[in-house]
């Protein structure tokens, strides 16, 4: 068992449960050889790298940016960590772009056709669900800032540097 | 084997210190990770009973993935009963895949110094163990993208949606379970390891990173917390939560409808087809109003002898035209009335509409073949993949399984499938044949 371990790197039963994933997935993806073998492999290889490689840099470099803009700026920030208030949003907004961007952009040209209903209202409502959720995310703030602001009035002693979505606070690997 | 010599780490993410997050770590991942292991699950199931409600082993015309193998063996006689069955199974297929996508996204987040492991590969084991993450994270992706896509009608994915989807889950669900049973043991500890009532009890200031792990998911040099574990958890479940509120009135229908802000059948229809939706209009379709005035339409039913075993007989002689019926003939037949509703397989339903017509099984007796194998439904429509389909005998005799002239009251209108069209009980919307040209009876 011990010589199995050091030549392999686990257990045996970790060899069973991986060959067998590796037979039905290849039996699955055989299938898939009758269609667009190549476009079928771009969409797969964008969406093994789709999260990690392009849009995790954008959203923490977009947080990271957020954050230093406003550490520069003259103080007088609140002492109420702000940030979520602004990820909240933002990120909600997002993930429902990213989900319906065909129907918000009106892209799906036989839509219309085949069910008789309007692609126009979709932008709207999409832009109209972001702006309410800006305008919660405001309010809870203010009421969170009416709160504490009660306690103690000081300017901020800086933003804390690291951040949930910006994994990395030292790109330039200070 | 022989010693290795361990090539530094590459400056930026390949090293540990680069990941700073105070909050990322085993606790965080195995939550995230056991919502995925509860919802996944959940979406093969209603996937393959999805794939089973098209009845796809009883002909051809109602498979979209004939070469299937071994992937059907699970295949079964679709039933009719309880007849919200299938509309409960769609809308909980999209509406809970859609809201899976923020839950997966936070997984990702919560696992990526993962993807710079240094050095990338270590032993045999390692390495199958990243090609298996590869199916995993390649496969949720490519099923949540494609299948998100054809709801909304864009089908910009490489080829047919059916065999992309059903193949591509199969590719995944098996990378999922091998992962899954890899990682039991670790999600296990880590849950053990910090009760969930201390971390919802925690607040951004006593946030703490959790002690370093073998994994390599804990920061080296952690930064300052700027959001709590628990503020994690409500974002990625808030997020999970508005998306889902703001879809899945397109299937409970009736005043939610409205509620659906963001989903592809969140509008009341106006214009001809006020009552209930439609996913395939007349024009789509290719029919034209003057194919089905009472001097041009007729129902032609027909006989067609088959060997169970073989399909049907070789010959065309085997095909026996019965009867051509009118409308006018239909509606002196005796009427029923049954309440069902459309449900498509892209999720949306409608409520129960009252449908009136006559039964398919007096339909098969007027025809001369009491009880048929199966019945093939031909319509109107110019070509397509569901201008035919193949009803089993169970759906061909349930007494709610009509070939509908009215609903609601009202004669149908030419989009809802005028003259005539079927309305079977959990039956996919695609299968309920509008501007029914003629019906065969199997024997």
């Amino acid at each position: 068992m011990r010589w199995f371990r050091r030549l392999y790197g686990s257990n045996p039963l970790h060899l069973l449960v991986t060959i067998a994933c590796f037979a039905i997935a290849g039996y699955a993806a055989n299938k898939l050889r009758a269609g667009d073998v190549k476009g079928i492999l771009v969409w797969l290889a964008a969406a093994v790298i789709g999260h990690d490689l392009i849009l995790f840099p954008l959203y923490a470099i977009a947080d990271r940016s957020v954050m230093a803009v406003f550490r520069r700026r003259p103080p007088r920030l609140p002492a109420v960590p702000w940030i979520n208030y602004l990820r909240v949003p933002v990120v909600f907004s997002a993930i429902l772009l990213m989900i319906w961007w065909p129907l918000i952009f009106r892209l799906p040209t036989d839509f219309t056709a085949k069910t008789d209903l309007s692609l126009s209202p979709y932008l709207g409502r999409w832009l109209a669900v972001t702006g309410g959720l800006f305008l919660l995310s405001a309010l809870a703030y203010a009421v969170r800032l009416a709160v504490s602001g009660g306690r103690r009035r000081s300017p901020s002693r800086g933003e804390p540097a690291s951040s949930l979505m910006s994994a990395g606070r030292d790109y330039s690997g200070r | 084997m022989t010693t290795k010599t361990r090539l530094p780490a590459p400056p930026g993410p390949f090293r540990e210190s680069f990941w700073r997050s105070p909050v990322r770590g085993p606790w965080l991942t195995s939550v995230l990770g056991l919502l995925l292991l509860a919802g996944i699950p959940v979406m093969f199931v209603t996937g393959l009973l999805s794939y089973a409600a098209y009845n796809p082993d009883l002909a051809l015309v109602n498979d979209e993935t004939p070469d299937k193998g071994l992937l059907g063996f699970y295949l079964f006689s679709w039933p009719t009963h309880p007849v919200w069955l299938y509309r409960l199974n769609q809308g909980t297929h999209v509406t809970l895949g859609l809201m899976l996508v923020p839950i997966v996204l936070f997984k990702l987040w919560s696992v990526l110094p993962k993807l710079f492991e240094w050095p990338p590969v270590r032993s045999l084991a390692h390495l199958l163990e990243r090609v298996t993450l590869a199916a995993v994270v390649g496969g949720i992706i490519f099923e949540l993208v494609t299948g998100i896509l054809n709801i909304q009608t864009y089908y910009k994915f490489p080829g047919n949606f059916y065999p992309l989807h059903l193949y591509g889950a199969w590719v995944f669900f098996a990378g999922f379970v091998a992962h899954a049973a890899i990682k039991m043991p670790a999600l296990v500890r880590s849950l053990r390891g910090h009760s969930m009532i201390d971390v919802l009890r925690t607040n951004l200031k006593d946030t703490r990173p959790e002690p370093l792990d073998a994994g390599g998911l804990v920061a080296l040099r952690p930064g300052p917390p700027t959001i709590s574990r628990r503020g994690v958890l409500a974002f990625a479940g808030g997020a999970s939560a508005l998306v889902g509120l703001l879809s899945v009135g397109q299937s409970l229908g009736g005043p939610f409808r409205k509620t659906a802000l963001l989903a592809p059948h969140g509008q009341e229809l106006a214009g001809a087809n006020p009552d209930f939706q439609v996913n395939m209009t007349a024009r789509d379709a290719g029919v034209m109003a003057a194919q089905t005035t009472a001097d041009t339409w007729r129902l032609t039913l027909l006989t067609e002898h088959v060997t169970p075993a073989a399909g049907p007989v070789a010959g065309t002689d085997t095909v026996k035209s019965v009867t051509t019926l009118t409308r006018a003939d239909l509606l002196r037949m005796e009427q029923h009335t049954v309440s069902l509703p459309i449900a498509c397989v892209e999720g949306w339903s409608t409520d129960n509409q009252t449908w009136t017509g006559v039964r398919l099984s007096d339909l098969a007796r007027l025809a001369g073949v009491p009880q048929p194998l199966s019945m093939l439904t031909r319509s109107l429509q110019r070509g397509g993949a569901f201008s035919r389909a193949v009803m089993s005998v169970e759906q061909v005799m349930a007494a709610d399984s009509l070939l509908a002239l009215r609903v609601n009251g009202a004669d149908l209108t030419l989009d809802h499938g005028y003259p005539a069209r079927v309305i079977v009980p959990d039956c996919p919307g695609v299968h309920n044949t509008k501007w029914v040209a003629s019906l065969t009876f199997r024997r």
